[in-house]
């Protein structure tokens, strides 16, 4: 295996949990990894030396993922995914034990996808905002007006779910 | 640096390490003195170690053989069966095409993969697009007669309904009407903005499942944010920006428990 091909597959595990935060379902987070690296496997030619092959693989990364969202939106279907699936969800259900890491898998998937996208770059992959700027192809102020909004919509959503929870028990 | 004015712009540069160092000690300073922007702040680091906690394991677990595979040049595999939501999703634009939103009864919960919240929002679509597009008969009891349509919808859905007050977001109700779900009943609350784009929020005491969730961001077509508990669901319907759409639908939802709990 060549050095490029090595340094790529070094990053999968990366890819891997970059997808999952997206898609939180195991097997569609691995088909978009197999999509990333089928396609930078036949674009090996244009990863200029020096470029850091995290930066490179998650742009392919995000460029297939906003394709798939569009596609999905052109079939008309809904961006949903099996909620009670403990299986599908990112972490096997015995590492997702409390509540808490659940409701939060949860929230991730309700907020819009490139807010999500920009939360996740920074917030999961520690991109600087310079860096996950020129991945996602968006300004730095667009950027940072999707962290904002992402982390205000799963602040929002989370004390939605605690107070469900609370009003269970009131109920009980 | 001094005299620097912050806000919760920077609260997020702090937490994503991109405030200047020179602006540290005055950030921090300034933290102090505001309680309810460090609150923010310790809040929207809390969640962030659990998002990091919650996906961490992720890094540790073996490479799937598949994709070590593509890397090699080999074929491979590729995971068979698609998606249950897919074809859902592609039934409900059928179900939507023909108006024929009863049908629902009839196919929802057919499919093995199907889930309620499939169910919910393609129901609460379908129902949408039917009944927002109906100019003189999109409800059976108009707004004017609230307190008789609160009584009857009540009743009939099984949990207390008191229709959300939407004005703060600019839309007013129009009315409401019965429709099935499923094998159950459901509640449809039709809203109007001043433009008259319509929004409907759907109610159903019937669900086994719990979560939430929302359509893709580029969707053209109606999009529901939807929530689920065990005993009800509720999804909110309509053609907005997404980000209006979000921000009416968390109104909606709050006020709805709110209402159930009162």
């Amino acid at each position: 295996m060549d050095d490029r091909k090595t340094a790529i597959l070094a990053e999968i595990p990366r890819l891997r949990r970059y997808a999952r935060s997206l898609l939180r379902d195991r097997d569609s987070a691995d088909d978009l990894v197999q999509d990333c690296l089928e396609r930078a496997l036949a674009r090996l030619d244009n990863w200029q030396s020096g470029e850091s092959p995290r930066r490179w693989l998650f742009t392919i990364m995000h460029h297939l993922f906003i394709d798939q969202m569009r596609r999905r939106s052109r079939r008309g279907e809904a961006a949903f995914l099996p909620l009670d699936n403990e299986e599908a969800l990112a972490a096997p259900a015995e590492q997702l034990s409390s509540a808490a890491s659940r409701d939060i898998v949860h929230a991730l998937q309700a907020i819009g996808p490139e807010r999500r996208e920009a939360l996740v770059m920074v917030a999961i992959e520690g991109f600087s905002y310079a860096e996950a700027a020129g991945i996602l192809g968006v300004p730095a102020g667009t950027l940072m007006s999707r962290i904002a909004r992402g982390r205000e919509e799963l602040r929002g959503l989370l004390d939605d779910s605690t107070r469900r929870r609370a009003i269970r028990i009131v109920e009980k | 640096m001094t005299g620097r004015d912050f806000s919760e712009r920077d609260i997020h540069m702090a937490l994503d390490g991109e405030l200047p160092d020179e602006d540290r000690m005055a950030f921090d300073f300034w933290l102090n003195a505001n309680p309810e922007m460090a609150a923010r702040s310790a809040r929207y680091a809390a969640d962030g170690e659990a998002l990091r906690a919650a996906f961490a394991g992720v890094l540790s677990e073996p490479v799937p053989a598949r994709l070590a595979e593509t890397l090699l040049g080999r074929t491979a595999g590729r995971r068979a069966p698609p998606s249950p939501w897919w074809l859902a999703a592609a039934a409900v634009l059928l179900l939507a095409a023909g108006g024929a939103s009863g049908y629902l009864a009839g196919s929802a919960g057919s499919g093995a993969g199907d889930t309620a919240s499939d169910q919910l929002a393609e129901e609460a679509i379908a129902a949408h697009v039917v009944y927002a597009a109906e100019q003189r008969h999109a409800v059976e009891v108009p707004a004017s007669d609230r307190d008789h349509m609160e009584t009857w919808l009540s009743s009939r859905v099984g949990l207390k309904l008191v229709p959300p007050d939407l004005a703060p977001d600019g839309f007013h109700l129009v009315g409401g009407r019965l429709l099935p779900a499923g094998s159950h009943k459901a509640a449809m609350l039709l809203y109007e903005d001043a433009a008259g784009d319509r929004l409907s929020v759907f109610v159903t005491a019937e669900s086994a499942a719990r979560g939430s969730g929302t359509y893709a961001e580029m969707a053209d077509g109606p999009r529901a944010v939807y929530w689920l508990d065990k005993g009800y669901g509720c999804a909110v319907v309509g053609v907005l920006p997404s980000g209006r759409l979000n921000a009416v639908a968390a109104s909606a939802y709050r006020q709805l428990l709110a209402g159930m709990a009162s």
